[in-house]
């Protein structure tokens, strides 16, 4: 969401520099940039007149269905952003307790140290997610040879995680595993 | 200024000085430290309303590390003259002395 501001801001900024350089410029009178030709410039006469009448059929109820689905689409994405405006963000860091966090790099380390005890995975990767509650969101996938148990590596996996998280107190708030299948030629490990 | 430089290395040598930390952690995407006239303590970011101290835990730990950050937090705290006290434990590096 930052992002996108971001670069709403920065195209809005733009837009208004690049208006301020041309009436700058138009303002000096100087031929053949006069400051009365500007709004023909920029054609905000046809974008009046276009907007008058829209606002015009708008106001008659003369919309069609799309028009009408194109504008609550407007409104309910407008809505949407809003809401996103005011959610707080993710915070950086993995809350332990009160005034003690925790990297999500350390976590991830963790977790892949742990994983990586596993003798059937031959790759994993793991995404850590901090949360305004204490303890990460952990999401492991874990590549197996194809023809494994997948079900009995998830179980594993997810035991030996815990069992080395809850060793180490790194907290955990929820963990997800997923195995896949992979082509032991193409994992940073072939055997183990 | 003097103050927060003085308070930073109280809360330093309190970090360093507990078992289970490695050494003090740098910051991730900015440096943590805090600035005075020719002297940096790195480690230890001092402001009006906080003092937070990133260290670089010893592995294995003496105790889990929310028990360690949290006895960090205490004697940091005891420094830190009524700010409030964070601690980032911000990796774990695996003592020389550990045999694995």
């Amino acid at each position: 969401m930052r992002i996108f501001n971001k670069i709403v801001v920065v195209l809005l900024l733009a837009g208004l520099t690049a208006l301020g350089v041309c009436l700058l410029v138009y303002a000096l009178n100087i031929d053949p940039y006069r400051l009365e030709d500007l709004p023909r410039v920029l054609g905000l006469g046809v974008f009046y007149e276009s907007l008058r009448g829209y606002i015009g059929v708008v106001e008659n109820g003369n919309l069609d269905v799309l028009e009408i689905a194109t504008l609550v689409l407007i409104a309910f994405v407008g809505l949407i952003l809003l809401l996103l405006e005011f959610k707080p963000p993710t915070p950086r860091r993995v809350r332990m307790q009160r005034g003690t966090y925790i990297t999500r790099s350390v976590v991830e380390k963790e977790a892949n140290a742990a994983v990586e005890q596993e003798h059937e995975v031959l790759q994993s990767n793991v995404k850590v997610k901090a949360q305004r509650k204490p303890g990460a969101k952990v999401d492991i996938t874990a590549s197996v040879r194809p023809g494994e148990d997948a079900r009995s590596v998830q179980s594993g996996v997810k035991n030996r995680v815990q069992d080395y998280m809850s060793e180490t107190g790194i907290p955990v708030s929820n963990l997800k595993v997923q195995v896949r299948e992979a082509d032991p030629r193409q994992t940073e490990t072939r055997v183990k | 200024m003097d103050d927060d430089l003085r308070l930073a290395r109280a809360a330093s040598e309190a970090a360093l000085a507990t078992e289970g930390v490695h050494a003090l952690g740098t910051g991730r995407y900015a440096e943590a430290a805090t600035y005075g006239p020719g002297e940096k303590v790195v480690g230890v970011v001092v402001n009006p309303n906080e003092v937070r101290v990133h260290i670089i835990a010893r592995y294995p730990p003496p105790e889990p590390l929310p028990a360690l950050a949290e006895r960090i937090r205490e004697r940091v705290a005891q420094r830190a003259q009524g700010r409030a006290t964070t601690v980032v434990v911000e990796d774990v590096e695996v003592s020389p002395v550990a045999n694995l």
